[in-house]
C-alpha cells in the first residue's frame, strides 16, 4: 500500500500542476505555519508526514534532472556539469588568521625554539613515563598496556602516592622526555596528561570512545617496529603546537619494513587516534573487456596485477579532545595557560581552534 | 547563527604600540587613520630564540624617546623606538654582578627612569634594573653615539633586594623616587632610590581562621597613583589582589579574592584607584581599590595568560597581550573589545607610544624614505634626520593632543572629585587618597553637587 501510494504521488504532481492554484497558496501557508504548531497531534503528525514526503520527491526529482544533465552531456560528448561541492562545516569553517602558512619565516624560527625542538631534530631520543591518576582498575591497566605497545620506549611506573609534581621531578632526574598520565573516573579512562620535559608544556585532553584491541574485529598483533606517524589537519598555531608535541613522544627514524603507522586525524577539533598494519599485495584481476578491446586486442583472457594496499587495524582506537595548554610542567594552582577552552569560545559550530 | 569573531571597532584615534616576544622581536602596530585597525607596520631584529625578551620599558618622552630591553642572553639593549636602531648595549653581568657569580641572572624588571622629560638634551640615561635572585642596579648610560656597545658611564650603585626567594616583579614610582620589589618568598619592599636605602616592607598577611598560612609568592606589583607612592597594588600567586597603605600599617589594607588562577599582571590607572589586573587563565578585570569591588571583566574569548597590559596616558584605551600571541585593544571604560591582533609569538610585553599622531604620517614618510638611502651610505649619521623629525612633527603632535588632553583631565578631575565623596565615608579610605585632596582644592564643589549625587550613583 505504501508503495502504491509514493508512486502515485510524484505523478499525481505532475499531473496536475496548474490544476488549483489556491490549493497550492494554501500548502504553502501551511507550511510557513509549520506542523510542530499545529495543537491537534493526528492533524500535526498528517502535516508534518506530508511536508517530509514532499521534501523527498523534491529531492528526488534534482538527483534525477542532475543525472539526465550528466547523461546527456556524455552523450553529446559535452563537458559535464561541474559536480557540486557539498557545504559541509568544515568548508565553510571562520576564517582563521592563525592558520600556518608554508611561508611564514617566524614560524620556522618559533619552531626552532620551542621545547620540542631537540627530540624532532633527533639530538635527543623520546623516553616516555606512562603512569596513571591514584586509583587505577579494569580498563585503564588494559589500556596502558595497549599504549606501551604503541609508543616505543615507553615504561610504566606504578603511581602510588606520590604527587605529579614530584613524578615530574623524578622523570626529570632520570632523563625522560614526556610523561603521560591517564586518568581513570569510574573505572573508565577519561583524560590523558601529557607533559614535555623539562620545562612544559602541558596538555589536557579530553578521552573519549575508548575501544582496545581484543574489541576491534579483526584486529591484528603491532609488532615492536618504531612506526610510522601521520598527523592529520593540526593547521592552526596551536594546532600545530600540539601536533609537536605529540610527535616528540614517537622516534623520528620509523622502520618502515614494519609497515606499523599510527595516525592522529583532527577532525573539528577532535583528535582521532588509530593504529594500523598495512600490506602492498599484488593482486590479479581479469581485465575488464572494454579496456583491453583499447589496449590489445589479441588477448582477452589477460590478466593484469596491481598493487592494492590492505590495512589491518591493531590496537587502542580513542578520541581526544584538547582541554588546555599549560605553560610550564604540571601546575594546577599557579598555572600559566597558552590556552585554555573557555564556554564562551563555543558560539559558533564552525570555529576551530585546531 | 555563526557570531564571526570580528567585533565592529567603534574607532579609536592613532595610536602606537609595540610588543616584544619570546624570539627577540620588536613588533611596532599603528593606527593610521582617523579610525582604522591596527597593522603592524615594522618588525625589527632578526628572530632568536636565545633574544627572547624577558622585559622592557619605554621612556615615553617627546623627544628622545627610548626603548630598553632585557634579553635572555643577558644583554640589555636600548633601541630607538622610531626607527628601530640599536643604540647601546649594556651586559646585565657587568653591572650586577660585582661579585664573583658567574652565571647569568635572568632579568625580572628593567625600568627606564626620566620619564618626566626633564632632560630632553642629555643623552644619558638611567635605568633600574633588577635580576630574578634579587641584584637591583641603577646605572645610566650614554645613548646617541654610533657605535653600540662601549656606552656605560658610571659606576652602578647596586644593592641586594631580597636574601632568598626570587624576585618576579618590580615597580617605579612616578616621581621616580621610589622602587618597589617582591616576588616569591620576598615581600613587597619600597626602596629609596636616592639613598639606596630599603623605606617600607610589608608584612605577611596572618594565617587564616583555619590556621593555614599561604607562603608569600607576590607576581605582580605597582603603585596606586602616579603622584603618591604610598599606596601599593599587588597581586598574588593565589589569586589575591592586595592593596598596600605605607603610610597605614605593614600588612594589607584590602585584599580581594579573584577567580582561581594566579593573577599575573597589574596594571594601574590614571585616576589613581582603579587597577587593570591579567590572570594565568587570560581573565582581565578591574578593581576598584578604595572599595575593593570588581568594577567588571573584559570579555573577548581571551584564552591566553596575560603578560602585560598597558594604559594609555589620554584616552580611555588599554593593550594587553600574552601568551595566546594576540594584542587586544580595549576601551577602559565600557570594557569593550575594540580590536584584537595575532602577532604570531608568545608576546612578552606591550607599550604604548603616546606621543604618535596621524600628521606626523605624512610627514614621517619621506624622512623614512631618506633614513633608508643614509642606512646604505653612511652608517654613523644614522639616527638624526629621525631625531630631527621626531621633535618638529611630534611637538605639532602634541600641540594638538593639548586641547583634547585639557578636556580629558576635565573629565578625571570631576571624578576625582567624586572620590572626596565616596572616601569621606570610611577614615581608612580618606586616609588612603592624600594626592587626589591636593588636587581637588582649586575646584568649586558647590557648583557640581547635583552632579556628584548622580555620578555616585551610578558607582554604587
Amino acid at each position: 500500500m505504501a508503495d502504491r501510494k509514493r508512486k502515485r504521488e510524484p505523478a499525481g504532481d505532475g499531473a496536475k500542476p496548474e490544476e488549483e492554484k489556491g490549493s497550492r497558496d494554501n500548502k504553502e501557508k501551511k507550511r510557513t505555519l509549520l506542523p510542530s504548531l499545529i495543537k491537534n497531534k493526528v492533524k500535526r503528525m498528517a502535516v508534518h508526514a506530508k511536508v517530509k514526503r514532499e521534501k523527498r520527491i523534491e529531492k528526488k526529482k534534482k538527483a534525477k534532472s542532475r543525472a539526465d544533465a550528466h547523461k546527456r552531456a556524455l552523450e553529446l560528448g559535452e563537458e559535464p556539469p561541474p559536480v557540486s561541492i557539498p557545504r559541509t562545516i568544515e568548508n565553510t569553517r571562520e576564517p582563521d588568521e592563525t592558520v600556518c602558512k608554508p611561508d611564514d619565516e617566524e614560524l620556522f624560527v618559533g619552531n626552532d625554539a620551542d621545547e620540542f625542538s631537540n627530540i624532532l631534530k633527533q639530538e635527543r631520543i623520546p623516553k616516555i613515563l606512562i603512569t596513571t591518576c591514584r586509583f587505577n582498575s579494569s580498563r585503564g591497566p588494559a589500556f596502558i598496556q595497549e599504549l606501551l605497545s604503541v609508543i616505543p620506549n615507553a615504561h610504566y611506573f606504578k603511581r602510588g602516592t606520590y604527587e605529579l609534581k614530584r613524578i615530574v621531578e623524578y622523570a626529570n632526574n632520570k632523563e625522560f622526555t614526556s610523561i603521560i598520565v591517564i586518568h581513570t573516573n569510574r573505572r573508565e579512562p577519561d583524560a590523558l596528561l601529557i607533559i614535555n620535559l623539562p620545562d612544559g608544556p602541558t596538555a589536557h585532553f579530553k578521552l573519549s570512545k575508548l575501544v582496545l584491541r581484543k574489541d576491534i574485529k579483526n584486529h591484528g598483533n603491532p609488532t615492536s617496529h618504531k612506526p610510522e606517524l601521520v598527523l592529520n589537519n593540526f593547521t592552526t598555531r596551536l594546532g600545530h603546537r600540539v601536533g609537536r608535541l605529540i610527535q616528540s613522544l614517537f622516534p623520528q627514524d620509523p622502520f618502515f619494513r614494519g609497515r606499523r603507522v599510527v595516525t592522529f586525524h583532527n577532525q573539528r577539533d577532535f583528535i582521532f587516534f588509530r593504529h594500523h598494519r598495512y600490506v602492498f599485495e599484488s593482486k590479479e584481476t581479469k581485465v575488464d573487456s572494454n579496456d583491453a578491446k583499447t589496449k590489445s586486442a589479441k588477448g582477452k583472457n589477460l590478466t593484469q596485477t596491481k598493487m592494492i594496499a590492505r590495512l589491518q587495524e591493531c590496537g587502542p582506537r580513542f578520541t581526544l579532545k584538547l582541554i588546555s595548554l599549560q605553560h610550564g610542567t604540571f601546575d594546577s594552582k599557579g598555572g600559566e595557560f597558552e590556552w585554555v577552552h573557555k564556554p564562551e569560545m563555543d558560539t559558533s559550530r564552525r570555529r576551530f581552534f585546531l | 547563527m555563526p557570531r564571526t569573531t570580528t567585533v565592529e571597532c567603534p574607532g579609536y584615534p592613532p595610536l602606537r604600540a609595540l610588543t616584544t616576544d619570546v624570539v627577540g622581536l620588536v613588533k611596532v602596530l599603528e593606527v593610521r587613520e582617523k579610525v582604522g585597525t591596527p597593522k603592524v607596520v615594522e618588525t625589527w631584529g632578526p628572530p632568536d630564540a636565545s633574544r627572547s625578551v624577558v622585559a622592557a620599558s619605554l621612556a615615553d618622552r617627546k623627544t628622545n624617546p627610548l626603548l630598553a630591553v632585557a634579553r635572555k642572553n643577558g644583554l640589555v639593549e636600548f633601541l630607538n623606538p622610531l626607527n628601530g636602531n640599536s643604540l647601546a648595549t649594556v651586559k646585565v653581568k657587568d653591572s650586577v654582578s660585582s661579585s664573583n657569580s658567574t652565571e647569568d641572572e635572568p632579568v625580572a624588571g628593567l625600568h627606564l627612569l626620566g620619564m618626566k622629560g626633564t632632560e630632553p638634551s642629555s643623552k644619558l640615561n638611567k635605568f633600574l634594573m633588577c635580576t630574578t635572585k634579587g641584584k637591583a642596579c641603577l646605572r645610566s648610560v650614554t645613548v646617541g653615539d654610533a657605535s653600540p656597545g662601549s656606552s656605560h658611564v658610571d659606576s652602578p650603585s647596586t644593592w641586594n633586594v631580597c636574601g632568598a626567594g626570587s624576585v618576579l616583579c618590580s615597580s617605579v614610582d612616578g616621581n621616580e623616587n621610589f622602587a618597589l620589589f617582591g616576588g616569591k618568598g620576598v615581600e613587597v619592599n619600597v626602596w629609596d632610590l636616592e639613598k639606596c636605602s630599603k623605606a617600607w616592607t610589608a608584612k605577611s598577611p596572618p594565617s587564616n581562621s583555619l590556621g593555614i598560612f599561604s607562603p608569600t609568592w607576590f607576581t605582580a606589583a605597582t603603585f596606586l597613583s602616579k603622584e603618591d607612592h604610598r599606596k601599593i597594588a599587588a597581586g598574588t600567586n593565589n589569586h589575591q589582589v592586595r592593596l598596600y597603605d605605607i603610610s597605614a600599617q605593614r600588612r594589607p589594607v584590602l585584599s580581594i579574592n579573584f577567580r582561581e588562577s594566579p593573577v599575573k599582571v597589574v596594571t594601574e590607572d590614571l585616576d589613581g584607584y582603579t587597577v587593570y589586573i591579567g590572570t594565568g587563565c587570560g581573565d582581565l578585570a578591574s578593581f576598584d581599590m578604595r572599595t575593593g569591588k570588581l568594577l567588571g571583566c573584559f570579555v573577548g574569548k581571551c584564552s591566553g595568560s596575560i603578560r602585560s597590559i598597558a594604559r594609555h596616558p589620554r584616552l580611555p584605551i588599554i593593550a594587553s597581550c600574552g601568551l595566546d600571541s594576540y594584542l587586544r585593544f580595549w576601551d577602559a571604560k565600557t570594557r569593550q573589545l575594540l580590536s584584537t591582533v595575532f602577532l604570531k609569538q608568545h608576546l612578552t610585553s606591550v607599550m604604548l607610544d603616546t606621543h604618535f599622531s596621524a600628521e606626523e604620517i605624512e610627514s614621517a614618510d619621506q624622512p623614512s624614505d631618506l633614513q633608508a638611502n643614509d642606512h646604505s651610505e653612511v652608517e654613523n649619521d644614522e639616527e638624526l634626520p629621525p631625531k630631527v623629525r621626531s621633535k618638529t612633527s611630534r611637538k605639532k603632535a602634541h600641540n594638538k593632543n593639548k586641547a583634547d588632553k585639557s578636556k580629558r583631565e576635565a573629565q578625571y578631575d570631576e571624578l576625582r572629585d567624586e572620590d572626596e565623596q565616596t572616601t569621606i565615608e570610611s577614615a581608612d579610605d580618606d586616609d588612603e587618597l592624600p594626592a587626589t585632596t591636593k588636587r581637588r582644592k582649586p575646584l568649586g564643589g558647590n557648583e557640581k553637587r547635583p552632579k556628584h549625587k548622580k555620578s555616585k550613583k551610578s558607582i554604587g
